[in-house]
């Protein structure tokens, strides 16, 4: 909408006024934002982390691919090549039987039974170590492996990631409820903080009604109140989380030292975009429900 | 222009305020509407505002068709519109200067244009010098006259008055007339609405009578009509 500078100076004057003049009030909102996205940012916080640690547990997760016996060479090889190019994988080594029995018997030196039993005639098989980018593309993978005739079995050692993702799909469901509900009642006290600084100036909205003002220009001032509050909200809770963090990551370094813990900046980044447009949002729609009555003339 | 064409106004409550009024009135007129307390009076004025819409038949104001108005160009209609209230709705915590300059600022128009507009407007009313005071400094006369500033000061080509000079005593009331006559004589259309019976019969202007919502008298050069 097209707005000269009067009409932006006298919006800016106007959303000062209002917020000095309810200071008791907007604190209070203020308050209220800041403790609802302190709880959003939470929940951020938790399932960026959860991702993090699935990222992590997922590029140590490999498939084996076992081929069956006397499958020749260039067969296994030529598997290999075509492999490499499947989307989803992200490396894959061959490795023969020899080699398998090569590391079982470096992994357990001292099971000497076992040690002895594959060097006499060698039960392991020939394959490949399989890795994907993404946890959830394994069974998938895994399928079409099995499909191939030279494969005698796919093992992979999914259910741990799988796991976690559930964990995270639940976390980001019950986020997403707890923050509506939180999100409603922040509406509700901004609506109540703006729909008090309309009631204060509700002969002015009614004077410009009558003479002609559109409703945008006299919603713009309380518009603009709802989105300070929120933004300051959001600010506010912004710094507790980032100092929190700041502290949590201090105090997990020496307390749990091989937790991959998500970094100060990607979790702080996406906690800022979050709460930010959170609280723009609920400064707007409150002020746009606070209005509606008053600009019925 | 601005026409009525089988208008009526029924309320929620089932009272009807106006029935079947059917009126023109032409650019450059001074027409005065007269008749008793909840005759209807107040309905048209309100329906020419569109502060409320017509139940039935259509208002025309120039090229604004009443009946299928959008928001945005309410705020376009009454911006032609300068209207006058008998409870004057001045803001209390603001000086009779800015007063009218909200007036202005409320359609977005410069700082420069305000500082110019203003003064003149008040000249016009006779407040030049009570521009700095409150509304409860002054009298009843003096606020109404701030009224019709703020009416005036848009520039608009109707100026409806809802009973201008209903709470004041009949010297102050002929004072005001007087200006809206001084307004009409600058080239803008007003519509008073008024209970001032010598003061109608004394101007010899157009009178529209109403009575339980219905016009009963049109009259060109008319008088009040009630002796009673």
């Amino acid at each position: 909408m097209a707005m000269n500078l009067n009409g932006v100076s006298y919006i800016v004057r106007e959303t000062m006024r209002n917020l000095i003049r309810n200071s008791w009030m907007s604190l209070a909102s203020v308050s209220t934002v800041a403790i609802s996205m302190f709880v959003l940012s939470f929940f951020l916080v938790l399932t960026i982390n959860l991702n993090h640690v699935t990222a992590v547990l997922q590029s140590q997760v490999e498939m084996k691919i076992f081929i069956n016996r006397h499958v020749p060479r260039s067969q296994e090889l030529a598997l290999l090549r075509q492999a490499r190019h499947w989307p989803d994988v992200r490396r894959i080594d061959f490795f023969t039987k020899q080699q398998a029995a090569a590391s079982l018997k470096q992994e357990f030196p001292d099971q000497r039974d076992l040690v002895a039993l594959i060097s006499k005639s060698n039960p392991l098989f020939d394959g490949y170590d399989v890795y994907t980018y993404r946890p959830q593309a394994i069974p998938q993978l895994a399928e079409r492996f099995h499909k191939e005739s030279i494969v005698h079995t796919v093992v992979y050692e999914g259910q741990v990631v799988s796991r976690l993702d559930k964990l995270s799909n639940i976390l980001r469901w019950v986020g997403w409820i707890v923050e509506g509900l939180l999100g409603l009642a922040t509406l509700f006290i901004i609506v109540n903080t703006i729909r008090l600084a309309v009631f204060a100036r509700r002969r002015e909205v009614q004077v410009m009604k009558l003479v002609g003002a559109t409703d945008w220009f006299i919603r713009w001032p309380f518009v603009l109140e709802g989105m300070v509050l929120g933004i300051l909200g959001s600010l506010v809770a912004d710094v507790v989380v980032d100092g929190g963090y700041r502290w949590l990551t201090g105090a997990a370094a020496v307390a749990l030292p091989f937790w991959p813990l998500a970094p100060l900046h990607s979790v702080m980044s996406e906690v800022l975009m979050f709460t930010l447009i959170g609280g723009v949002l609920v400064g707007v729609l409150a002020s746009m429900v606070a209005l509606r009555r008053f600009l019925r003339i | 222009m601005i026409r009525l064409d089988k208008v009526s106004k029924r309320y929620p409550n089932g009272h009807y305020g106006l029935v079947d009024v059917s009126l023109t009135i032409r650019r450059g007129e001074f027409l005065f509407l007269v008749g008793p307390s909840g005759a209807g009076k107040s309905s048209l004025i309100r329906l020419l505002y569109r502060e409320e819409a017509a139940s039935q038949g259509e208002v025309f104001v120039d090229q604004f068709k009443l009946s299928s108005l959008r928001r945005s160009q309410v705020a376009r209609l009454r911006r032609q519109l300068g209207v006058v209230f008998q409870d004057v709705k001045l803001l209390p915590q603001r000086t009779v200067y800015q007063n009218v300059a909200f007036a202005m600022e409320a359609v977005g128009a410069s700082t420069r244009d305000i500082r110019k507009r203003v003064p003149q407007v008040l000249e016009l009313v006779g407040l030049s010098r009570s521009r700095d005071n409150y509304p409860h400094q002054l009298s009843g006369g003096e606020q109404q006259r701030v009224g019709i500033a703020r009416a005036l000061v848009n520039n608009p080509i109707y100026v409806i008055a809802d009973e201008p000079t209903g709470n004041l005593d009949p010297e102050t009331a002929r004072d005001i007339v007087k200006l809206f006559v001084e307004i009409n004589r600058r080239g803008a259309t007003v519509i008073m609405a008024t209970h001032a019976k010598d003061i109608v019969n004394q101007m010899q202007r157009r009178v529209v009578a109403i009575e339980r919502g219905r016009v009963v008298r049109d009259e060109v050069r008319g008088a009040y009509g009630y002796e009673s």
